[in-house]
């Protein structure tokens, strides 16, 4: 019945009608493939398939729309410091490499661009080294991209193409006839941040005009591969309110992690009990005391599904020697701390930070956005994705 | 940057109202042959601010644009390459955009905008 629904709203989309059935049995796929999913991530929330209702949006109270909406828009577009630090630095630094390795299209993001009408502007908001611009012929595509590094290369394949914000587009409003998003959002550190990325994509898209989206799943194919990478709260401790950090030093009663709020609402006390190595005593101490003093009701009890919950990691990129010699980057990443060395891999090795998405995640974010509905949504190779119209 | 990104960018400074268009400072100028797409110029007609894409074409030196457009005209073949030439042909490789309102400049590199703000204007 809800596929039946897929399918109506689909058809009321001028210029898809060719790639309907193609996309009918990618969500009749996709259905399977979820539900058999569903014990992977072991959390009670809702099925992909399920519409996406108020109900939905207690399942993760860690999504407060409340609080988020009173974020000023300065906080939400100045973008926070393991941003700059864990995803701009990191991509300018490892973009060669990257650019090497990021050849394959994903075929759902390539039936996407293939079914949009002849003649088509698309924009592509945070492209990286542009591996889809230009892929449908017939279209027309712009890039943007934070890390100038990524943008020189899209330049040097002659895409068109400029340095801008996912968050702040330096767009007119319905310009473009579709937007794509791939793999970007999972890097923006805030609700709030990841929300008006969505606000932005359907605000530049024509009425009628779609918009792709896809972020990593935290409910990943190959399930070993998480443990490949470091669950956010021990670095962060360490990094970012560690003894050393000047945002300890500074703010001795009233502990908060400013930039990312989200991450304060969920308790970094908690979480920080999904390592075997715990951080040093004096950061623990620090955040018991102030879960206490502020006896805030949002740090929840800690339980097992708290460690299933986690959804902040640094995931490392191993840039081989060879190709860090030639770079001047990651010389100074070294010195400064932003990279290791791994003589085992013979690598360099950098983290990237991300935040993986939970099963039905993207559904709630982008319903809390005005002005679109969802015409489908999968999950594809470790990502969820989701395709929306623009309303109004 | 060809002008059909120009039409389309907005100085997104906190605070501006009318960040369209942006002012063209022209330091280079090249032209690339571009396969011709008529359904891309029907399609991108009715959004382009023909005004704005008029005098950005002047601003680089193509002055065989009409100072007024309607739909009609894009019947004409010699109107579309007209459209096409001055819309995705020209390209502005060096040089910077003006926001209107406040003046600030957003540097053209290499055909590249750096359209990112700085931590005061977001």
């Amino acid at each position: 019945m809800i596929l039946d629904a897929v399918i109506a709203r689909t058809f009321c989309i001028e210029g898809v009608l060719a790639c309907l059935t193609v996309i009918f049995t990618s969500v009749r796929h996709h259905t399977r493939r979820l539900y058999s999913m569903k014990g992977i991530g072991g959390d009670n929330s809702s099925g992909l398939c399920s519409p996406v209702s108020d109900a939905d949006l207690h399942v993760l109270p860690s999504i407060s729309m409340r609080s988020e909406q009173k974020c000023l828009s300065s906080e939400v577009h100045s973008t926070p410091e393991i941003e700059k630090k864990y995803v701009h630095r990191v991509y300018d630094a490892i973009a060669p490499h990257f650019s090497s390795t990021r050849f394959a299209k994903w075929p759902k993001v390539q039936m996407f661009l293939n079914s949009l009408p002849r003649g088509s502007l698309v924009l592509d908001a945070g492209c990286g080294n542009g591996k889809y611009l230009g892929l449908n012929s017939d279209c027309y595509f712009i890039g943007c991209d934070i890390s100038p590094p990524l943008v020189k290369i899209c330049a040097d394949k002659g895409h068109e193409i400029l340095v801008a914000d996912a968050v702040n587009l330096p767009y007119r409003t319905g310009y473009s006839d579709a937007a794509i998003s791939i793999a970007v959002l999972h890097h923006l550190s805030t609700e709030s941040r990841r929300r008006k990325a969505v606000d932005e994509l359907i605000r530049v898209v024509k009425t009628g005009g779609l918009v792709l989206i896809t972020v990593w799943a935290r409910e990943q194919e190959d399930r070993l591969l998480i443990n490949k990478w470091t669950p956010l709260t021990q670095k962060y401790l360490e990094e970012w309110i560690g003894p050393g950090s000047p945002r300890v030093r500074n703010t001795s009663s009233t502990f908060a992690l400013e930039s990312i709020p989200e991450i304060a609402e969920n308790g970094p006390g908690e979480q920080s009990n999904n390592f075997p190595a715990q951080p040093s005593n004096v950061v623990s101490h620090k955040i018991v005391q102030s879960n206490s003093r502020d006896g805030d009701q949002s740090l929840a009890p800690k339980t097992e599904e708290d460690c299933a919950s986690q959804q902040e990691y640094f995931v490392p990129w191993h840039l081989p020697y060879h190709r860090a010699e030639v770079s001047g980057a990651s010389i100074s990443a070294l010195a400064n701390g932003l990279a290791r060395k791994d003589d085992k891999k013979g690598a360099v090795v950098y983290d990237r930070y991300y935040h993986v998405f939970s099963e039905g995640e993207l559904e709630r974010l982008v319903s809390s956005v005005n002005g679109a509905v969802i015409v489908d949504r999968f999950y594809d190779k470790s990502n969820w994705c989701i395709i929306l119209e623009k309303t109004s | 940057m060809r002008l059909l990104t120009h039409n389309m960018l907005s100085s997104n400074i906190k605070g501006v109202t009318n960040g369209f268009p942006l002012l063209i400072e022209v330091e280079k100028v090249v032209e690339k042959q571009v396969d011709f797409n008529e359904d891309f110029l029907r399609n991108m007609f009715p959004k382009i601010e023909w005004k704005a894409l008029v005098e950005a074409s002047r601003t680089m030196g193509y002055t065989e644009l009409p100072e007024n457009a309607e739909s009609s005209m894009l019947d004409s073949d010699e109107f579309l390459r007209k459209f096409h030439h001055a819309l995705i042909e020209l390209h502005l490789e060096e040089g910077a955009l003006v926001c209107p309102e406040t003046g600030r400049k957003f540097p053209v590199n290499k055909g590249i905008p750096n359209m990112l703000l700085h931590e005061d204007e977001v």
